[in-house]
């Protein structure tokens, strides 16, 4: 059994590159796993599933080639693409899930998330996330025509109106009470996540207990892979 | 009584130690893609930020790090990422210095943190406004200040007026057409 986890490749037209390296890896190692998790920020942007672009089309359609092929998709949202619904769902006939999602792979428990919940020193963005996940703020963003929508993320003034006293300069990054808070809560050692582009293995001490947090990283200039098989998790990179 | 005694002793004797390493008000500049800005630091009154920050110029760190935070009325961040937002900033920690009596006024710079209070390492940020709530108050600390922007604030101005939106993993603050600092070297008038 092999499963693969990836996330934060923040797909855009602009960036061909990374569209490449990732249609190769779905037409390539990713035939070979047992199914493929996408833990958010597949996309740089996403204003709703009836968006026409060419470029997100194709990436869908590969998308539903791999799938086709028998190999499960799961998806969940990033900060990036958190309005991707369940027609992209139905188009690539990947699996949503919600964030966060628990998983036993060979009998190991692991928790998934994208890992921007975590960034509670953040509180100003918080804020934020907790509106735009919000389902009525969604529908009543998607009742805007698509390019009202598209001006709306490109000035995102939903962040500017809420900002208010709780602007801070923080260091953008996962906080270590809200990581084990949620570890402890779903009783796991495990958690594996993305958002930060820090990737990494870290290892920690809890009441005695060894507990790992693995860091997906982006696919700005190279693509970061989690390969978890009977040897467990590796986080890999795979070259450009 | 005796343990404070020894502890006062001890921290007097960092901060003395710490001082006779740190120049009193060493210069670094800037070079930006936006222009230079030059800050003199306060080496006695932050003598442990001001020698992980000069350790940072010296070594090269920030070149080629940008500007990502860039918030108007606030303040603009910089020394974690490189272009693509790529973390540069290692884990690490610095003691807290926020409580060396200088405030968070307009034109001043000051380290970054994550909530924990000694979790700096190297995101700097200059004030573009009296900012007081981030000052210590008596139950919670503050952000260290530990320099001034001498030379450059025309620089920091047209910097905060840089356009922004969502980025990477930021939901927004990003300048679409990146800040960068090209250099920042540590140098003294004269010279």
């Amino acid at each position: 059994m092999t499963t693969l986890f990836i996330s934060d490749l923040h797909l855009e037209s602009a960036r061909p590159d990374i569209g490449a390296q990732f249609l190769g890896f779905l037409r390539g190692v990713a035939r070979s796993a047992d199914a493929l998790y996408i833990l958010g920020d597949l996309f740089e942007s996403w204003v709703g599933d009836d968006d026409p672009d060419e470029h997100y089309a194709t990436v869908k359609r590969a998308l539903r080639e791999l799938a086709d092929s028998g190999v499960p998709l799961f998806f969940m949202h990033g900060n990036r693409d958190f309005m991707i619904g369940q027609r992209f769902a139905d188009d690539t006939s990947a699996t949503l899930l919600t964030d966060p999602h628990l998983l036993k792979i060979d009998g190991v428990e692991v928790l998934l998330s994208h890992g921007d919940a975590l960034c509670t020193d953040d509180t100003e963005y918080q804020a934020f996330r907790q509106m735009t996940r919000n389902p009525a703020w969604q529908a009543m963003m998607l009742q805007k025509t698509l390019a009202d929508r598209q001006v709306y993320a490109r000035q995102a003034r939903a962040a500017s109106q809420q900002r208010g006293a709780t602007m801070s300069p923080v260091i953008a990054d996962v906080n270590q009470a809200a990581v084990e808070a949620l570890m402890v809560q779903y009783g796991v050692n495990r958690l594996l996540h993305g958002h930060t582009h820090r990737p990494a293995v870290h290892r920690f001490m809890r009441d005695q207990e060894r507990m790992t947090r693995i860091v997906l990283g982006d696919w700005y200039e190279q693509g970061s892979v989690v390969r978890w098989d009977s040897n467990g998790p590796r986080l890999e990179v795979l070259k450009r | 009584m005796k343990t404070v005694f020894a502890l006062s002793f001890m921290v007097l004797s960092t901060l003395a130690v710490a001082q006779q390493d740190v120049p009193a008000h060493p210069y670094v500049r800037f070079e930006t893609t936006e222009g230079n800005i030059v800050v003199e630091l306060d080496g006695r009154r932050a003598p442990l930020t001001v020698k992980n920050f000069l350790a940072l110029v010296d070594s090269g760190y920030f070149d080629g790090t940008i500007f990502h935070r860039v918030i108007p009325g606030f303040m603009i961040q910089g020394g974690g990422y490189t272009p693509g937002l790529k973390s540069k900033e290692p884990d690490g920690e610095l003691a807290n210095e926020s409580g060396n009596g200088l405030r968070n006024l307009r034109g001043t710079i000051a380290m970054a943190r994550r909530s924990d209070p000694h979790t700096a390492v190297a995101q700097f940020y200059i004030n573009l406004a009296d900012n007081p709530s981030l000052d210590p108050q008596p139950d919670h600390w503050g952000y260290a200040v530990f320099g001034v922007v001498i030379e450059g604030a025309d620089t920091v101005e047209r910097i905060a007026e840089s356009p922004t939106g969502p980025a990477g993993q930021f939901s927004k603050d990003v300048p679409i057409v990146p800040v960068v600092i090209k250099k920042a070297v540590r140098f003294e008038y004269g010279s």
